[in-house]
């Protein structure tokens, strides 16, 4: 949104995921985000305040679907349409993107009235879009990134075609690392593991001696023990969801997989500047799960 | 002659931990030290197992192997499947889906069923040389 050049960026954030705050906080050191009871409510608020300073345009984005959106473009449309509403659709219906006259808006209205009042005019998105509604999207996003089929990138550097490395991630000389993959910030890649096939490692993560992760997503912070094989899964803490059989364990074996609670008191004391996927709640019903980017 | 054992179906409790899994292995030892042992391990109740549970699968595996006998698994849940191939020792075990399949595959294909013809491919070669005369 910078590089397109808007020039203020607000954060939201509901208080039912102040739990979460520290590590959202962590990840939006640039635009710090504001806890409210609802964030609707908050960027009303915000909306109102851009019309004192002569903000004529405000784009509105919700935080759940990724969306390749080329903001020029979506503000180009909107102005020649000439509406109070713009809202960014595909071919699988609305997304959550709005594009919103400042200043045609009233003083009363909060941003769901607007939202609703106006008939919006329907602008078509034209790059890659993911509607991150379950683990499965959170999975297709990751293979597709590691893949350039969308603008997505994984951070740190490209050690060798197709392998992203992270700040602080460290691989074991007889590991092996097939691409595309990714290994996130002070990951740890012990002896003889195998990482393949469009896998990502996030930061703080430790896979154990040996152990095969194959087509596999495994979330911030988790531990994978000696000798196992993840295929076809994502990991979080002590969750494992096998996404072929559409089946999530709990598992109460630390020596298998657990949440890697030293490093994530030392991530905690840590400023991150990295964007890495998190918190990602297998259990939790499409569209409900929490992700954050390993991906800037 | 040979005379053949009945195949024993056990089930499995529904939580297959360090805990559960001895007491299965206590009851199950008697079975696993007769001489060969033909033993079908019934997974439908299965919710749960760990690694402790797994672990014993495999000692009543080779202990059965040992005796010249097998032990096999059936009804395995999609969750207890995970956890083996999580374990990497799916390979091991051979599954079915019931018990009655399980049970089938321990029964020797009776000779008369074998045919006594000549094979599909024995056309190709002609008459098939003794080794040493070929070379």
């Amino acid at each position: 949104m910078l590089r397109a050049g808007v020039n203020a960026i607000t954060l939201l954030g509901d208080s039912c995921y102040a739990p979460f705050r520290d590590d959202v906080d962590q990840a939006a050191t640039s635009f710090p985000l504001k806890w409210g009871d609802d964030a609707w409510l908050g960027a009303t608020r915000i909306l109102r305040r851009h019309k004192e300073p002569g903000i004529d345009v405000t784009f509105l984005v919700r935080a759940a679907a990724y969306v390749d959106l080329d903001p020029l473009d979506a503000l180009q449309f909107h102005r020649g349409q000439q509406q109070v509403v713009t809202r960014a659709f595909n071919e699988e219906g609305p997304l959550d993107i709005w594009v919103i006259d400042t200043a045609r808006v009233t003083e009363s209205d909060d941003i769901l009235a607007t939202l609703s009042e106006y008939e919006p005019a329907q602008y078509a998105v034209r790059g890659y879009v993911n509607r991150l509604e379950g683990p499965h999207d959170l999975r297709r996003l990751v293979v597709d990134s590691l893949n350039s089929r969308c603008r997505l990138r994984p951070q740190g550097s490209e050690t060798r075609p197709g392998v992203w490395v992270d700040e602080g991630a460290q691989v074991h000389r007889t590991a092996r690392i097939v691409p595309p993959a990714f290994l996130g910030r002070k990951s740890k890649i012990e002896e003889q593991c195998l990482i393949t096939r469009c896998s990502n490692v996030e930061s703080n993560c430790q896979i154990d001696y040996g152990t095969v992760v194959e087509d596999s997503s495994i979330l911030s912070n988790s531990y994978v023990g000696i000798g196992l094989d993840v295929s076809h899964s994502i990991v979080n803490g002590n969750q494992l969801l096998n996404l072929e059989r559409d089946v999530t364990l709990e598992i109460q074996d630390p020596g298998m997989i657990r949440r890697n609670a030293i490093q994530l008191k030392e991530a905690n004391l840590q400023s991150a500047d990295a964007f890495g996927w998190e918190e990602f709640d297998l259990c939790a019903g499409p569209g409900r799960g929490k992700a954050r980017a390993g991906f800037r | 002659m040979l005379i053949t054992k009945p195949v024993v179906i056990m089930e499995l409790p529904e939580t297959l931990n360090r805990e559960t899994a001895q007491k299965f292995l206590l009851e199950l030892q008697p079975l696993l030290e007769s001489h060969r042992p033909r033993i079908v391990l019934d997974c439908s109740h299965v919710h749960y197992i760990d690694g402790s549970g797994v672990e014993m699968l495999l000692q009543c595996l080779e202990e059965a192997m040992k005796r010249d006998g097998d032990l096999k698994l059936c009804a395995v849940s999609p969750e207890s499947e995970v956890i083996l191939e999580f374990l990497r020792v799916e390979r091991v075990f051979e599954v079915f889906l019931t018990s009655e399949d399980a049970v089938r595959s321990f029964s020797a294909i009776p000779a008369e069923a074998v045919s006594q013809d000549a094979p599909f491919y024995a056309g190709l070669f002609g008459e098939v040389q003794p080794l040493k005369q070929a070379s």
